[in-house]
């Protein structure tokens, strides 16, 4: 049975992640239907909407960084 | 590699009267990229053709005869890759090099469209007869089961009549008495109808207002028959006419339909090869509308490239009589160059990503190559398993085969394949199982792969960073190049100092880490403006980005991990769960495929369009497109 800290550390590294996907959709959802609409007016505009829509993405890694290195605080304490 | 093809900027004048020879002569090299003129006070754009207009009625009429037949663009590319489509192509194309085909293809479309359209008249008036049929036949099956004539249903002066649907049996004895208690003087029919009940019930007019409100009490839907007015004789019988009628009209329409098949097939060959003559005959008469004309003579601006230079010259020349001039000049600075990409055969499939983002300009370096050894690399690392590899390898080999207009494409996908196999051995990954001991396992060694795809990030964002100098080398100086480009590759040993001596790794004095961030940064707001150290943040942000080659294979691992141990449960309880286990196998790593291919490609694209181009690429220039050449 883990004690609490445990599942703190667990839950801290759940919304690391969790809130960090739905920041990143957020900007996501806004960029896109942007993008979409560029892409509708002038089609070779799909690169660059493409490369625009994923830029939030990066958030999400660091979400995942972040959530690895605080599920590590469990192993090490 | 790296650099485009040399152009030369072309300048060609010459008299009205060898304008269509020069044209034509143009045509055939499929080397001058056109620089359209625009109207100045100098000069005016040229007029097309007296035939152009011509031209484009008669194509306009091939193309509408290939949309009846339907003639998809698919299809014409399958009938290009048959061999004896070839000749046939070949063929037709030299009969109609000669200007009495263009006439010759007229006649034949427009006989061609007469047969057409008197097939789709004819299919129309059937489908319009069958529509109609159909309508009666749905209503004559709802009255099947009442014998009364249908002349009967018609409007009369003494009587009113009903005919719709009750809620149940049950109803109709309600109904009978009801109206019996208001007037003896009515006839009920009734027939079952799935569950619901039809009725048709004739009453004395002067009870029809009574009878209405009877049946509104008793929920009755009425039902209209509006295509049956003018039969007589039983629903019975009527509807076996009817569904013969009905199977005639459909032989019929098959018939016609077999026949227009039978005329698109043996025109198709003909109809694709006047398509591509007359779409380059057209081409070819509305040239002058790119030129700059005066009454009695055109000049024309373009760029060749530098290798086609002087044989195109010499034809010309040749094909003018002497009476044109041409002026040529390599390019210049500031000029809108056309670029055409040169790399090696393995690299070109990778030119479809400059297509997708933007044309390198002409005086920068062509990024492809570095596009090409590391693209597949990250793609790898991504999916990174022997099994996906393998299996994407086949998948997109077929495809390769099947759609052979995105070439491109699969051979960059075929070509990640396999770097994808490399690095599954390398992780020892099949199908989400060590099969093999991992030289580095993606499952539980993710710190030691985190740092590792933080150092590739280091090394690809400071080749960036190289390939910008050499840009801002050759296009401002090399002073301007220092304080733009080597200044950030000065903060990142300023950073890495103060890091390494912060970590107790080596003893440097933070001082001159210190002083090494400092001069970056005095460095880069010369170079870039006072909002450059902003640009700080986003460094670090471009190179953590990496991480994702880490955790992009991460997640693909730990899901495929997860399939295999929740179907290994189902097969340990026998029986008919080895049956729902290889199920759980078969879709979840199908899922786990497709995100996987997904992901890695879009991913490995990211880093290379926005960590990767950000430290260098400008773009922006026009692909180079040769007067006369088809696409491709």
């Amino acid at each position: 049975m883990a004690d609490i800290s445990t599942g703190l550390i667990a839950l801290g590294s759940g919304l690391a992640i969790g809130l960090s996907a739905i920041a990143a959709a957020i900007a996501e959802k806004e960029i896109g239907a942007a993008a979409v609409g560029a892409m509708a007016e002038k089609e070779e505009l799909f690169g660059k909407g493409l490369i625009l829509t994923v830029i939030p993405e990066t958030l999400v890694i660091f979400g995942l960084v972040v959530a690895i290195l605080i599920l590590n605080l469990a192993k090490g304490g | 590699m790296l650099k485009p093809h040399e152009m030369s900027s072309v300048i060609i004048t010459g008299p009205n009267n060898v304008q269509e020879n020069v044209i034509k002569e143009l045509h055939e090299l499929k080397v001058l990229h056109i620089v359209e003129h625009s109207k100045n006070e100098l000069a005016d754009i040229g007029k097309p053709m007296e035939n152009a207009a011509r031209l484009s009625e008669i194509l306009v009429r091939v193309r509408a005869l290939m949309s009846a037949f339907g003639i998809k663009s698919t299809k014409i590319e399958d009938f290009r890759d048959t061999k004896n489509a070839k000749q046939f192509l070949v063929k037709e194309d030299t009969k109609f090099e000669l200007k009495r085909g263009t006439l010759e293809i007229e006649s034949t479309a427009r006989k061609l469209n007469e047969e057409a359209s008197l097939n789709i008249e004819e299919m129309k008036k059937l489908d319009v007869q069958l529509a109609k049929n159909n309508a009666a036949r749905q209503e004559l099956e709802i009255l099947k089961g009442i014998k009364v004539p249908l002349e009967d249903f018609t409007s009369y002066r003494t009587l009113s009549y009903f005919t719709g649907y009750t809620k149940n049996k049950g109803q109709i004895v309600a109904l009978k008495k009801e109206l019996s208690d208001a007037t003896g003087k009515f006839m009920l029919f009734d027939s079952d109808a799935g569950g619901k009940c039809l009725i048709a019930l004739f009453v004395d007019i002067k009870y029809g207002e009574q009878a209405n409100s009877i049946l509104q009490k008793l929920a009755f839907s009425p039902v209209n028959f509006l295509n049956i007015s003018n039969l007589k004789g039983t629903a019975e019988s009527n509807l076996k006419r009817i569904n013969d009628e009905i199977e005639k009209l459909q032989r019929k329409k098959a018939s016609v339909m077999k026949s227009q098949e039978k005329l698109a097939k043996e025109h198709m060959g003909f109809l694709i090869a006047a398509d591509e003559f007359l779409a380059g005959q057209l081409e070819k008469a509305e040239a002058p509308l790119k030129f700059a004309s005066t009454p009695s003579s055109f000049l024309i601006k373009g760029w060749i490239p530098a290798e086609n230079l002087n044989k195109s010259i010499e034809r010309l020349n040749k094909t003018a009589k002497n009476k044109i001039f041409v002026h040529f000049e390599p390019a210049k600075k500031n000029d809108m160059v056309p670029v055409k990409l040169k790399n090696p055969k393995i690299v070109k499939p990778f030119e479809f990503f400059m297509d997708l983002y933007s044309i390198p300009s002409y005086m920068e370096i062509d990024p492809t190559f570095f596009i090409f050894l590391t693209f597949p690399i990250f793609f790898g690392i991504m999916l990174g398993d022997v099994g996906y590899g393998a299996l994407s390898l086949v998948l997109f080999w077929l495809l390769k085969r099947k759609m052979s207009k995105a070439k491109n494409f699969f051979n960059i996908l075929i070509l990640a394949s396999f770097v994808t196999i490399l690095f599954g051995l390398l992780f020892g990954e099949f199908f989400g199982s060590e099969f093999i001991r991992p030289i580095i396992s993606r499952e539980h060694e993710m710190f030691k792969l985190l740092y590792i795809s933080i150092a590739i990030g280091v090394v690809h964002v400071n080749i960036g960073l190289v390939i910008g100098f050499i840009n801002e080398l050759k296009h401002h100086g090399f002073m301007h190049a220092i304080y733009a480009k080597a200044s950030w590759i000065v903060l990142e040993m300023g950073i890495a100092m103060l890091a390494l001596h912060y970590f107790g790794k080596i003893a440097i004095s933070p001082i001159l880490g210190a002083a090494f961030l400092g001069a970056a940064l005095l460095m880069l707001i010369k170079g870039e403006g006072l909002i450059a150290p902003i640009e700080v943040l986003g460094l670090l942000s471009n190179i953590l980005s990496y991480a994702r080659l880490m955790a992009i294979g991460l997640s693909s691992v730990i899901l495929a991990v997860i399939i295999n141990d929740s179907a290994r449960d189902f097969f340990r309880q026998g029986g008919f769960f080895i049956l729902v286990g290889v199920l759980i196998l078969i879709i979840g790593h199908g899922i786990n495929i497709m995100l996987g291919l997904l992901g890695s490609f879009l991913h490995s694209l990211r880093l290379h369009y926005v960590e990767f181009f950000s430290k260098f690429f400008h773009g922006g220039a026009k692909k180079y497109t040769p007067f006369g050449a088809r696409d491709e």
